[in-house]
Order: C-alpha cells, then structure tokens, then sequence
C-alpha cells in the first residue's frame, strides 16, 4: 500500500509499474482473494486488457491463454458467458468476453474448435465456425434480445434484475457484434428518457437519483443510437463539470466523496457532449496521478488506498481523454481503444482533449 | 441432497454475497426441489428466512446488488396466506416490513441509492403503502437532519410531484413552502449545491416570470450579504437567462440590457472565482454576446 507522502510527490503515469501490477494479478490462483473476485474474473481481464491497450502494452498478457479462459467461462445451458468457468451467464460478463475476444482480434484468427476442444465445455462446438458466426448465428444474440423487458429496459440475467446498466451492455454488445438492427430502438431509448431527471443526469431505474455511473451508460447509449438530440446537453453538461471537487476529483453526486472511477464515468459522457474543456484537466490528472500505487503499481479510488483493475482502468481511460501524453485515446461510448472501435466503424462524435506532448 | 446443498449456499454466502452464481443455484433448489414438495406455511417460511438472511447480509454489504436483487425475488414469491379468505395475509406481514428495513439501511447511510430505490419499489409495489403525504413527511425528516442529502430532496421532488398530479396538494400553495424550506438551507449553507438543484427544480422551465423576478430579487439579497456565493451567482445567471429566453417580449429594451450586462458582469466573476470551471463561464459568456442571443 502507498503511503501518503511518497504517492502525492508522484506526477508521472508510472507505466512499467502499473503493467506489471496488471500482470501480476492472474499469477496468485491460490490467493483467496482470487477466488473471493471469481464472480468479477472476467470483467476483471477486460479492465486489465483494456487498460494495457490503452498505455500501448496489449502484449502484457498470454493472448492464447485469455482467449482459452474466456471461452472456458461459455455457459451452453444459458446461451452467454459467465464470469467464470463454471458459473451462470450474465449480460455483463457476455459484454466483457465479447469485448475481449474483439480487442484480442479474436474474431477472425481463432479457430474456436480448437481452443474450446482444451476446455470442459468442448461439447457445446460441433463445427468449425469462427467465433463471429458463432456469436452472431448462435445464442448469445437471442438471449441479450430475450432480456428486453415490456418496458423496454434490460434485465441482466433469467432471475430479472433490471438496470439502466444493462440496457447500455444489451447495446455495446449488440452493437460491436453488427447486430444493432435487430434492437427494437424506440422501446430501447424511451425507458432511458424515462430515466432522466430535472437535473439533466440519469438513475438506474425510473424514478432513481441522478449518478455519474447511470450517466455514463444511458449518454453512451444515446450516443451508439445516435439519440442524443432527444436531451437536454446544457444542463447535463453543467452537473457533470460541477462534480468536481477542490482537489481536483470527480465525485459520482451531489455533496458525495470523490473517487477516481467517476474520472471516466464522467469525463465519457462530457466528451461525447463535446464538454470536457468545462473542468479543470490539469487538477484532474494530478488528482488521478496521486491515487497510483508508487511501490506496487495499480490505482485506488484515492490516494493512500488499496488500488484494484478496476479503478487501474477508469483511471488511465480518463487520462487518455484527458490527453495525457503516451496513451492510446480511449473511445468514451465503448471503453474500448479508439483504434479499435474505428476498424469496425463505430466510432461516434465525440471529443476528448489534444494529446499533451 | 438437496438440503445439503442449500446449506453450502447459505455459507457461501455468509462469505460472499457477491457470487451471484450461488444465489441463482439457491433460488433453482427453493423453487425446483424445495417449494413443490412444501405446504405453502413452509415457503412463506423459508422465504421469510432468507429475508432475514439478507438482512443480516446488507448490514454487512449494503451497496451489492444481487443481495437487494433476492430480497425482491423473495417478496415476490411469497405464496397466498395463511388461510382462503385472508389470502393477502403472508404478503403483508412480509411487505410490511420492508419499510422498517430499508429505513434502518437508511439511517446507516443516507445517500444509498441502492436503499433509496428498493424504497421507491416498495412503496410502488405494496399493498395498503403510505400515502405520498407521508412519503414527503419522511423527506423532511431527512432533510431536516442534514440540508446536504440530496437523495432525500431528490425525492422529495417524485414525491411533490405525484401529489400534485394527483391534486392532493395544491402545487401554487405547496411550491410556495417548498420555497421557505429551501431559502432556510440557502441561509444556513450557501455552498450546498444540493439545496441550490432542488431550488432550480422548482423554478423549473421558467414559465412564470413573476416568480422569477420574486426569486432574483431574494437571491441577490443573499448575493449582498455573501458576496463571494459561487451558488448565488450561478444561480442569478441561469434565472437572468431565463428571463432573457422566456420574456424578452414583455421586458423593456433598457431591462434587456441591463440583464445581458448583470449576466456578463456575474460570469466574468464566476470565472475569475469558480477556476475548476472557468471555461464554462466563458462559453456561456461568448454565447450571450452573440447577436443572436
């Protein structure tokens, strides 16, 4: 752990390190903190990975070996992914394994036989279908379209939780798999708008507060459904810049604690409303900066704290929109490298700072 | 077997509630193995259980969802009760407590937004709930507790609303003391920003210029004593506008002006004092210096 005075002198992202932290964390199977985050495993890898193509070093981890744990955690009975081999699929960990197999280039080099023949599933793959024939053909479509609800939010799973979250994974996923006409689009954006408050942010559900993560999910959604016209951008736009806070960091709600997550969750939905010059950047980076583990690599959710993958990526995703020099830019609609998003003509309008040299 | 395999989970999750694969299995051995072969006393009983369980569990865990996800799925599935012609019985014994749960969950944590929206579906989906009239007592007490929790404002403004559209309160009378509450926290906190958003909300559109004239005039007041109120100034500037916006038919060209000059004189100190923001201020400045405007 960092202790105060060595994390605040540090000013630079300490790339080398937090690589070798991302690294670090599949090494401890035995640990068991490893098997107490299983219900996060493969979310976790997407954090990871994500981060690293972001600070330009995607070759950090065994691309063979993610690709085989990620189609060892395929649930046949379900027709998704879980989070890990072995457990039930959810529309979150469906998302991140499509996410991955996409940033591995997955979709067109793996023979997916092959892979899934070394795992327990291996009979769930007859032929010898690339993994976007199997993605597209096969069930997961028919199961993320299954979880529309009347109202025309998403649940995540059979068992009904639903979430304005999972309406933004239903789309991603649809979206990165070339899928998108098939989503009944109205339905899917009113019970978004229905979300909406006075304030100009967004809840998790009809009637819910406003909250930097829900913002963050229904922005980025309007924004891949190219809706966006239907809010109100000045006022949104006024209480995402009036989350920061003195010291530079971005709280998640109004008189709440800062945190480096919001980092991205906000900074995504100001650059997609092409608003990122309205806070104060400079204090930003320094704020996110002094949350890094300097010993051990990693970041918190503030300074002085455990860092974990998860808070490791929100944070160099908001320096990347932030122009932070050396990183790849991070596309705010899909927390995916922009390059990425750009081979498969995704990419939306949206606007992070000029690169700092 | 199967009891077996029930206890595992309970201990499981004793550990981590997060598993969400785990809950998903207990629920399949309750409603495949356990329920059909149970009189209905013996679900009602299992179901009250694992809302104790999870009780127990959130006290622990508050901010996860899949526990609040299975104290829904329990309520739900709570079977029809005790006898024939009291068949609602089970359901409101176990509905009714709720409130009280998600009222201790509250008093640990204000701001849970994971309470406050297991609040909103239950008062939507019990039977015999508390009317709104004591939903918005409850946002006074929290309130009144602490100006600074914008959850329990925020509710408040569903909770006004619904008793507006559904004419229980009359929304002239009523605004009119939601605007003494609100100018009693100014006072007490000017730089509350939670006070401040509840206060816009119910200027809302800006449709009654009276009203905003009225609110200009009480906000400057509050200006001059605190001359440095970031609150104050960007308020005045965001109702100014909305003068400018909604009236400018009925406001003289000296009034026009003389708004487009208080505005401008506001946001260049704005953006002198509020630096994080700065440029916010700008654009909003070039904005009203654009003829069009």
């Amino acid at each position: 752990m960092s202790s105060s005075s060595s994390s605040s002198s540090s000013t630079e992202l300490s790339i080398p390190l937090h690589v070798k932290y991302i690294q670090s964390l599949g090494e401890n199977k035995d640990d068991l903190i490893y098997h107490m985050t299983s219900h996060l495993r493969l979310n976790a890898i997407y954090w990871g990975l994500t981060a690293l193509c972001v600070m330009n070093r995607q070759d950090a981890l065994d691309r063979e070996e993610m690709i085989a744990f990620v189609m060892s955690c395929w649930d046949e009975e379900a027709g998704g992914f879980g989070a890990h081999s072995g457990h039930d699929a959810h529309i979150h960990a469906t998302l991140s394994a499509i996410q991955i197999l996409i940033l591995q280039d997955a979709s067109d080099k793996i023979d997916v036989p092959r892979v899934v023949n070394c795992e327990p599933s291996k009979h769930i793959f007859h032929s010898r279908r690339t993994l976007p024939e199997m993605l597209t053909e096969g069930l997961p479509l028919l199961v993320i379209l299954s979880l529309q609800q009347p109202s025309g939010v998403f649940a995540g799973d059979a068992f009904g939780e639903i979430d304005t979250r999972f309406s933004y994974i239903a789309v991603q996923s649809l979206s990165l798999l070339g899928q998108l006409d098939k989503l009944n689009v109205d339905k899917t954006v009113s019970y978004v708008l229905k979300c909406r408050n006075f304030d100009g942010g967004f809840g998790a559900v009809v009637g819910a507060e406003s909250h930097a993560a829900m913002v963050f999910v229904c922005v980025a959604l309007l924004a891949i459904l190219d809706k966006l016209d239907e809010i109100d951008q000045e006022t949104l736009a006024w209480w995402l810049a009036e989350r920061q806070l003195p010291n530079g960091g971005l709280n998640g709600r109004p008189q709440k604690l800062e945190d480096v997550c919001y980092s991205f969750w906000v900074l995504s939905a100001m650059s997609i409303l092409g608003k990122l010059t309205w806070i104060d950047a400079d204090k930003l980076i320094q704020f996110i900066l002094s949350a890094q583990d300097p010993e051990n690599g990693g970041i918190a959710d503030r300074p002085g704290d455990q860092p974990d993958v998860f808070h490791t990526l929100f944070g160099v995703a908001g320096l990347s929109l932030l122009g932070y020099p050396g990183l790849e830019t991070i596309d705010p609609a899909y927390c995916l490298p922009e390059s990425v998003t750009k081979r498969l003509g995704l990419r939306k309008n949206w606007k992070a700072l000029p690169k700092r040299t | 077997m199967s009891s077996d395999a029930f206890n595992s989970t309970t201990a499981l999750l004793r550990m981590n509630p997060e598993l969400y694969t785990v809950w998903n299995y207990r629920r399949n051995i309750m409603t495949q193995t356990m329920f059909p072969a149970s009189e209905p006393a013996e679900v009602n009983d299992a179901l009250t259980e694992d809302l104790s369980l999870t009780f127990t569990l959130l006290k622990q865990h508050p901010k996860v969802y899949v526990i609040w996800n299975h104290r829904r799925w329990c309520l739900e599935n709570v079977p029809d009760g005790p006898t024939e012609d009291d068949p609602q019985g089970w359901k409101m014994a176990n509905w009714k407590k709720e409130l009280f749960v998600v009222e201790k969950m509250l008093d640990a944590d204000a701001r849970n937004f994971h309470a406050w929206n297991y609040r909103r579906y239950i008062l939507a989906n019990m039977a015999n709930a508390p009317p709104p009239s004591t939903e918005l007592a409850y946002t006074t007490r929290k309130i009144e507790a602490n100006f600074s929790n914008f959850s329990a404002w925020h509710q408040r403004s569903k909770v006004l609303n619904t008793l507006w559209e559904e004419g229980k309160l009359d929304e002239k009378t009523s605004k009119q003391s939601e605007f003494e509450l609100v100018q009693n926290a100014m006072y007490t906190d000017p730089d509350d920003q939670s006070v401040w958003i509840y206060h816009a909300w119910l200027i809302g559109t800006g449709e009654d210029a009276s009203l905003l004239h009225r609110e200009i005039a009480s906000i400057q007041e509050l200006l001059d004593e605190q001359p440095d109120s970031k609150w104050c100034m960007e308020s005045l500037v965001r109702y100014k506008r909305l003068l400018l916006r909604k009236h400018r038919p009925s406001l003289s060209v000296v009034e026009g002006e003389q708004l487009l000059q208080d505005c401008s004189a506001l946001l260049a100190k704005l953006a002198e004092t509020d630096r994080l923001r700065r440029q916010r201020y700008l654009d909003i400045l070039q904005e009203l210096q654009r003829p069009s405007s």
